[in-house]
């Protein structure tokens, strides 16, 4: 029973890290850029969340779509007053300004939100009593994770490839000049882009909401796992942060369980240190480098 | 640039007749104590300190508000240590140097407590500790260091006379690794050898999980009749949550952070969580008795907090300091008021037993009260007073 | 020279002139609070210039340095705590032992760059925490470990002057290091790697060596930095060496101004100095230091040092020994 449940939940929880790790990816594509407080996107999309659902009592439902259109103004807000300014800079740069930009965000959710407590409570859309499928006990809230989270990855790595905006995007990426030669507007793409990575991450949070807890400090940590997905899978690679995503959500469950509680927190940068130092490139190739 | 030799040389023979003495009788003055005390005001856990400090903070007042101790009223003064040892030394400095105290009555802490402790040491102001269980504080005993609350091992000791009281052959501990949790689960290992008892089951979480469904699946494979639970609200909620999830539910046992129970209840998912639950923990009744009514009315009007068992271990530390200052005698020295504390009885309004200190130890407070959730309130169901 | 307006008249050396001598009588006149204080901004120029030299003046964007300061604090600390060493032989052996494993760190480092590198260091810094915390067996983990204080005898100086002078002298050698270094051959080479890592291999310089060099000194100073920090705290923890600190670095290094040594001791100050103010307010900090190095980042990347450099007369920080320094 226990290794079923730890494989179904570190399915679960690599789906979130694998939905987190596409917006991360759709935007060094696009952009050229890792932006480092997307961790606390997902952390204030959740309070976001929490806000309408929990503390203004408006239905699950709604308050998710509310939500997930607040992240992506989140994502426009900080595009307009800091990514613009640093689109063309060096890494350096943006990488310390987003660095500043995620403190920033935690100080400021823990000032709004902070007094909530240590735990914010969260119910779940379904029942919270696990159930038998097929021999494995599965929690409702964790197959609507899943189902949603692939879903969305899905649509997305399609919709990155095919559609003209997708396409759109990836021109803008390999040049500028040229994407604006052929009308594109850049800024435009760019707020775009920003703005649907926030919105994806609002939507990872809403859904693990109800399995995890809240609190103003989980953006970095889910930030490394995000990350060391993207770096595992090559960095910049779509479908690849998707199998890495779920692959960091297995192994950490395999490790909290059978190697001891605190190797589920180091899992992570252990993977990002062995894969940059051994294989940069990951397990599928990276893709849409800039020139650094 | 010039050269700056002389300059210095002349300046400091200048301030060589300065030597301020940090320890003539300072903080005292004919109408005024000045005590000091350093906690956690901002950061995460300040949430279990500032309630505390402003628990004393009400006795206090209402000392000046009679008149003060032998005519002199009490100025209370709070530095924040962010939990830190580097920003508690200099809180401490802060309050030795600068404010210069009589006494400190506080400190919570204890990865900034350590780094404080030798400067109140080498200062030789006496310290009352109100709110921090660390045995190494007050363990082995210092001359200038007491402590208003039951220390780390009677929790310890305390839950597990309470599963030895109460029957259960199957002994299941869940810890967490760190600070706070090593200094209980060593206590703790201790006591299951003294009386002999092999546990069927030890899981170490880390402090801040999200998901213990794991650990309450392994526990539950041993098949407990009870669980001691050495965890903070942050790892408690997450596993009386999953316990509750897969159907684990013995009687379990939390000590001190949990005293909220109401509050954990709710993270956990409502009261049916903890309706086997049961805390042990520093202080005598529950936020909602009687005994206590008219403390409670006291710090609602002047913080507005919501009132919970932390104000009563401020209020307990508070009268403990209070009281020492009377025995001190209206023309109080620092050597006076230690020597007053060693041999200090006396009993606080919101803690079940006496207060009882010795030349030897200074562990002065040994009761813990036993705490439930009954009807929504968080209700005392009993006291016990562990030994070693 | 520029012909950028002069906005106000105050000479660099005259500042450095005040700084010193208002350092160096501080434990004469001010209490231990302040002697406290200010030994924590003199610790951090030490950090905040090595810091400098490897990301402002060779542009490595690493994250480990806080790591190496805790390094360097923990094993200071620990082996004054396990192994009672004496500070004396414990504060040179934990400075050894933190830049040898900067450099054992570096090694693997040297082929990355740019977001690479960055997202390894990072990585690396948190790996390092959680060893910290959880090798308790050697680290004591969360709860840490208390660091007997110093004996300074035969000189009668409690112990908090008596580091703190140290502290001061090692500032000033470090200080004075650094000026020299970055004015020779390597601080250009450094900055040659900076601006272009291409053009500086075609120009025959021996780009990974000159980089170890730099990871080298960054760790050097961070270890030496670190060994006083555990002996003026008297505490090592774990907390202590997050993010956070690391944020503040950077702030120090950003603030005072990229490849400008005078601009770290200034941005480290400063830093300090705004951390104490905002004693009690802690939330505040995360804000405050976030939207400073945000704020810096946008509109004055090259942070006040540039500023000074660019209105004030006598602030510029040559790569090389030119008369402008000489003349007053």
């Amino acid at each position: 029973m226990l290794l079923t449940y730890l494989l179904v939940s570190g399915i679960t929880s690599g789906a979130m890290y694998a939905l987190v790790a596409v917006g991360l990816v759709i935007c060094y594509r696009t952009t050229g850029h890792l932006n480092f407080s997307h961790g606390e996107m997902y952390m204030v999309g959740g309070y976001f969340a929490f806000t309408f659902h929990v503390l203004w009592g408006v239905p699950y439902l709604p308050s998710l779509i509310l939500a997930v259109v607040a992240g992506g103004v989140m994502g426009l807000l900080s595009d307009r007053l800091v990514f613009r300014r640093l689109i063309k800079a060096p890494p350096m740069a943006m990488v310390v300004a987003t660095v500043a930009l995620s403190f920033l965000l935690k100080g400021i959710a823990r000032f709004l939100w902070g007094g909530q407590g240590e735990f914010v409570p969260f119910p779940s859309i379904v029942s919270g009593a696990p159930v038998q499928f097929l021999g494995v006990t599965i929690f409702p809230q964790q197959t609507v994770v899943l189902g949603v989270g692939l879903l969305a990855m899905v649509a997305l790595t399609l919709l990155f490839r095919n559609t003209r905006a997708g396409k759109t995007m990836q021109a803008t990426a390999e040049s500028q000049r040229a994407a604006y030669l052929v009308g594109v507007r850049v800024e435009r793409v760019y707020s775009a882009t920003w703005a649907a990575a926030a919105a994806l991450a609002t939507l990872a949070a809403v859904l693990m909401a109800p399995l995890t807890q809240l609190t103003p400090d989980i953006g970095f940590s889910l930030l490394i796992k995000a990350l060391a997905a993207t770096v595992l899978g090559g960095l910049g690679n779509m479908p690849g942060a998707i199998v890495g995503g779920f692959v960091i959500g297995i192994t950490e469950a395999l490790a909290a369980a059978y190697i001891d509680s605190t190797a589920q927190d180091v899992s992570a940068f252990v993977v990002i240190m062995l894969v940059l130092v051994v294989k940069p490139t990951g397990l599928f190739g990276a893709k849409g480098q800039r020139d650094v | 640039m010039r050269k700056p030799l002389p300059f210095v040389l002349a300046l400091s023979l200048c301030s060589a007749g300065f030597a301020p003495s940090v320890f003539a009788e300072e903080g005292i003055t004919p109408t005024t104590i000045k005590i000091g005390t350093m906690v956690a005001l901002t950061g995460p856990l300040s949430p279990l300190f500032i309630p505390q400090v402003n628990g004393t903070q009400i006795v206090f007042d209402e000392v000046n508000a009679a008149g003060g101790i032998h005519g002199r009223k009490i100025e209370y003064i709070r530095e924040d240590d962010e939990c830190l040892p580097a920003r508690g030394v200099g809180a401490i400095k802060k309050l030795i140097y600068e404010v210069k105290p009589f006494i400190i009555v506080g400190g919570g802490c204890s990865n900034a407590a350590i780094a404080e402790k030798p400067e109140i040491i080498a200062a030789k102001i006496p310290w009352i500790i109100t709110a921090s269980t660390a045995d190494g504080l007050t363990d082995p005993v210092s001359p200038y260091i007491f402590s208003s609350i039951s220390p780390a091992w009677t929790e310890a000791y305390g839950i597990l006379q309470l599963a030895i009281d109460d029957k259960k052959q199957r002994i299941a501990v869940v810890y967490q690794t760190d600070a706070w949790g090593k200094a209980r689960i060593e206590p703790l290992r201790e006591a299951l050898k003294k009386k002999g008892i092999v546990p069927v089951a030890m899981e170490e979480v880390s402090p801040e999980p999200t998901d213990l469904t794991p650990t309450a699946l392994k526990i539950q494979a041993a098949n407990p009749d009870i669980v001691l639970m050495l965890l903070y609200p942050k790892a408690a909620v997450p596993f009386l949550r999953d316990s509750f999830k897969v159907g684990l539910k013995p009687t379990m046992v939390g000590v001190s952070p949990l005293l909220e129970i109401d509050q954990i209840a709710k993270g956990a998912g409502g009261p049916e969580t903890v309706a086997n639950f049961r805390v042990l923990g520093a202080a005598g009744y529950g936020p909602e008795d009687a005994q206590v009514a008219q403390w409670k009315a006291k710090v609602e009007k002047r913080f507005g907090d919501r009132f919970n068992l932390y104000h009563l271990q401020g209020i307990a530390g508070g009268q403990f300091a209070v009281e020492a200052l009377r025995r001190a005698g209206p023309d109080p020295t620092r050597e006076k008021i230690l020597t007053a504390m060693s041999t200090l009885e006396a009993k606080a309004d919101t803690y079940a037993g006496p207060f009882k200190c010795t030349p030897t130890d200074h562990q002065c407070q040994k009761t813990l009260g036993i705490f439930a959730l009954k009807d929504g309130r968080i209700t005392g169901v009993g006291q016990t007073t562990p030994s070693r | 020279m520029s012909n950028a307006k002069r906005l106000f008249w105050l000479p660099r050396g005259y500042v450095i002139g005040a700084g010193f001598v208002g350092f160096a009588v501080i434990p004469l006149l001010l209490s231990q609070y302040y002697i406290f204080i200010a030994n924590i901004a003199l610790i951090h120029i030490v950090l905040a210039v090595g810091l400098n030299i490897v990301l402002g003046f060779t542009g490595q964007l690493v994250f480990a340095n806080g790591v190496l300061f805790g390094v360097g604090a923990y094993a200071t600390g620990l082996l004054m705590v396990d192994a009672h060493w004496p500070f004396w032989f414990a504060f040179p052996a934990g400075t050894a032992i933190a830049t040898i494993i900067g450099v054992l760190v570096a090694l693997p480092a040297l082929r990355l760059r740019g977001l690479y590198l960055a997202l390894a260091t990072v990585a690396f810094a948190q790996f390092a925490l959680w060893v910290f915390i959880h090798f308790d067996s050697l680290t004591h983990g969360v709860s840490g470990a208390v660091i007997p204080p110093l004996n300074f005898a035969p000189l009668p100086i409690i112990p908090p002057v008596g580091i703190y002078y140290l502290s001061f002298v090692l500032v000033i050698v470090a200080v004075y290091l650094a000026i020299n270094l970055v004015r020779s051959r390597i601080g250009r080479a450094f900055v040659a790697i900076r601006e272009s890592e291409r053009a500086a291999e075609a120009l025959a310089i021996d780009v990974p060596r000159y980089k170890l060099l730099a990871y080298f000194i960054s760790a050097v100073y961070a270890g030496a930095a670190g060994g006083l920090f555990s002996a003026v705290v008297g505490a090592v923890v774990p907390d202590q060496f997050n993010l956070f600190q690391i944020v503040l670095q950077f702030c120090m290094v950003l603030v005072g101004g990229i490849g400008m040594i005078w601009g770290s001791v200034l941005g480290a100050i400063a830093i300090i100095g705004l951390q104490e103010m905002l004693r009690g307010l802690r939330e505040l900090q995360e804000v405050g230091f976030g939207l400073l190095l945000l704020l810096t980042v946008l509109f004055l990347p090259g942070g006040f040092g540039a500023f000074l450099a660019k209105h004030v007369a006598g602030w510029r920080e040559n790569l090389r020994n030119t008369s402008e320094d000489h003349a007053r």
